[in-house]
């Protein structure tokens, strides 16, 4: 249908009570969905890991955004929004499942990183975030995360949404995200710094306790 | 009011929800009381950050961002965009 729908559309919004100066919903839709494209597009690689696979994820979830955009609620997150639709999608196309992690305690997660804090102080690599190129090497590791943990790495780290928006575009508890979050930060550190052994860059001593001996081989 | 009193175990517990500002306002001021005078927390404190900036800045773009918006411009008006 070519012919111009403004004037039908405009008259629609004065019989139902609506400003005639007020955006349409196209117009709306353009100025609140279109600029997060970048991030969907970001979110749409974290999940498919291939670039033209992305594309095609992202043409998918803003036409699904349009088609349903009288569901979105006017002031809520429509990033967040774009970003649970965009999941959807991909799920759906992919036709997999999400794997259930057996066991969640973001406490304990939580004192986990304090283990991997002192592994890397031992080997004196506190710094390593900071004095390597360490770039290529995370998103190696983030792409090997387990779907699960992920998503939840992406959306909170790379994305910045608060727990509470990535819990809702996982459909997910609050708690969940904070357990998935946490184990999955502690997974990269785990690997990062594992990395950073193989690459030569640990000392090898503990430069904390100098004089201290921990070689008990003999 | 006074600040709150956390030994090492609670602030460990509660770093990254500190660090990720999602703790309330009287509870990230005790964790912040704590982390200021803390020797053993504050190196953690260093370390979290310095990995939470460095995965901040690891995201990845999309090669052909111009191709995405002139693709997805298009499929919309398919659909009846009009903006």
């Amino acid at each position: 249908m070519l012919w111009n729908q403004e004037p039908l559309k405009r008259l629609i919004r004065k019989v139902i009570g609506a400003s005639p100066d007020s955006p349409t919903p196209d117009e709306r839709f353009r100025d609140e969905a279109l600029p997060h494209l970048p991030a969907v597009t970001r979110f749409a690689l974290s999940l498919t890991r291939d670039e033209s696979d992305a594309e095609d994820l992202v043409q998918e979830t803003y036409l699904r955004a349009f088609r349903a955009w009288d569901q979105f609620v006017p002031g809520s997150e429509c990033r967040a929004w774009l970003f649970t639709i965009c999941r959807h999608t991909h799920f759906r196309a992919s036709r997999r499942e999400q794997r259930v992690v057996a066991y969640e305690d973001a406490e304990l997660e939580a004192l986990g990183a304090a283990a991997v804090h002192a592994a890397a102080q031992a080997d004196g690599l506190e710094d390593v975030f900071s004095r390597m190129d360490v770039m290529e090497a995370i998103r190696a590791a983030v792409d090997g995360l387990p779907d699960p943990f992920r998503e939840v790495v992406v959306l909170v780290d790379l994305e910045e949404q608060s727990y509470e928006d990535a819990a809702r575009v996982l459909e997910i508890p609050k708690g969940t995200v904070r357990s998935r979050l946490f184990r999955g930060r502690r997974l990269l550190q785990e690997q990062l710094i594992e990395y950073a052994r193989d690459a030569g860059l640990a000392t090898q001593k503990r430069p904390d306790i100098a004089g201290e001996d921990i070689s008990n081989d003999d | 009011m006074m600040t709150e009193m956390l030994d090492c175990d609670a602030v460990m517990r509660q770093l990254w929800d500190y660090l990720d500002g999602e703790l309330t306002p009287d509870r990230e001021k005790a964790v912040r009381a704590h982390l200021a005078v803390c020797n053993r927390c504050h190196p953690q404190q260093d370390f979290e950050q310095s990995f939470l900036r460095a995965l901040s800045a690891s995201r990845r773009e999309h090669s052909r961002p111009d191709t995405i918006k002139a693709r997805v411009l298009a499929a919309l008006r398919a659909d009846g965009f009009a903006a």
